[in-house]
């Protein structure tokens, strides 16, 4: 025990000879900083990375899947593709229609954009038609009732996806 | 140490407050009446004009600072006046990388009011026009002593 104790003693002189207490002041900060900021880290990234995958609930093969609420067309999800993607042989439109649909599973807004799949003719199976927030053709970016194939190789429209893009603002 | 520290606390209050962008807002609105078109990034495609690194180059000239309100997307917009501005200072600091002077001046809603108010038309030989000018007028300052 007298052996554990005088190696003790020993290192704590050590340890007093050849540190400050603004070393060790230092020292302990970083450690304090280092530790606080370690379990925030994975929330922090989450929060600002955003809510591309929100919570989910419903079947993305229904007209009533809460991304859909603004829809007017055949779903990529009964086409081969999915709410994210288009089915093989199609190409993604660059240039969508953007609007905001309610998650029931969090109950928050989210931006929506409904690229289309062009490149084939159309799908045919699952047409939706939900058209919230739908607007007349004088608002033409705002209106869900034309070709949105644009920017893509071919015009024709084949079945269309539904994207979380972000977030809605919401005046609190 | 203090005193530095004092003054850019200072100087950042003030910029925030003369810029009064609300980044949250700015960006739903950029998402909502901009990206569907312009892309994520303002990168643009096909022929949508790309913004991201380019779009501070308009800035250069009177003509080029009007075209950025006075273009349909901007002019016709939904938004408010305050929320145009903000939009547009947004799109510039965050998308303008280079193209943007530092001290760039930022819209006011006062500004975008008036400018909004006469939307351009012929937009696509207007721009080329712009860009002409502004290409030769970097030209000339370039080759200035």
């Amino acid at each position: 025990m007298k052996l554990i104790d005088k190696m003790f003693e020993r290192k704590a002189r050590q340890l007093a000879q050849r540190s400050s207490r603004r070393s060790m002041l230092k020292g302990l900060g970083g450690f304090l900083v280092g530790a606080s900021a370690l379990p925030l880290l994975p929330v922090a990234r989450d929060a600002s990375a955003g809510p591309t995958t929100p919570l989910e609930q419903g079947d993305e093969a229904s007209c009533d899947y809460w991304r859909y609420c603004a829809i007017d067309g055949f779903l990529c999800s009964c086409c081969g593709g999915t709410a994210n993607s288009c089915p093989p042989g199609t190409e993604m439109s660059p240039i969508t229609w953007i609007g905001t649909c309610r998650n029931p599973a969090d109950g928050r807004n989210y931006v929506i954009s409904y690229n289309d799949c062009c490149g084939k003719s159309g799908c045919g199976a699952c047409l939706c038609q939900r058209d919230e927030g739908d607007r007349p053709h004088y608002r033409s970016d705002k209106t869900n009732d034309v070709n949105w194939c644009l920017g893509t190789t071919s015009s024709t429209y084949h079945c269309s996806s539904a994207i979380v893009v972000g977030l809605a603002f919401e005046d609190k | 140490m203090r005193i530095a520290l004092s003054a850019l606390l200072a100087f950042w209050v003030c910029a925030s407050q003369a810029l009064e962008i609300n980044d949250d807002r700015a960006r739903f609105n950029y998402q909502m009446f901009c990206s569907g078109c312009h892309a994520p990034d303002g990168a643009g495609s096909g022929d949508v004009p790309r913004m991201k690194d380019h779009v501070g180059h308009f800035l250069t000239t009177d003509a080029g600072r009007s075209y950025l309100v006075r273009v349909p997307g901007s002019a016709t917009s939904a938004l408010r006046d305050e929320e145009l501005a903000e939009v547009l200072n947004w799109i510039l600091i965050g998308m303008g990388g280079d193209s943007v002077a530092e001290d760039f001046k930022p819209y006011s809603a006062a500004e975008v009011s008036t400018l909004r108010a006469a939307p351009l038309n012929e937009v696509e030989e207007y721009r080329a026009g712009l860009l002409q000018d502004i290409a030769q007028q970097q030209t000339e300052q370039a080759t200035t002593p």
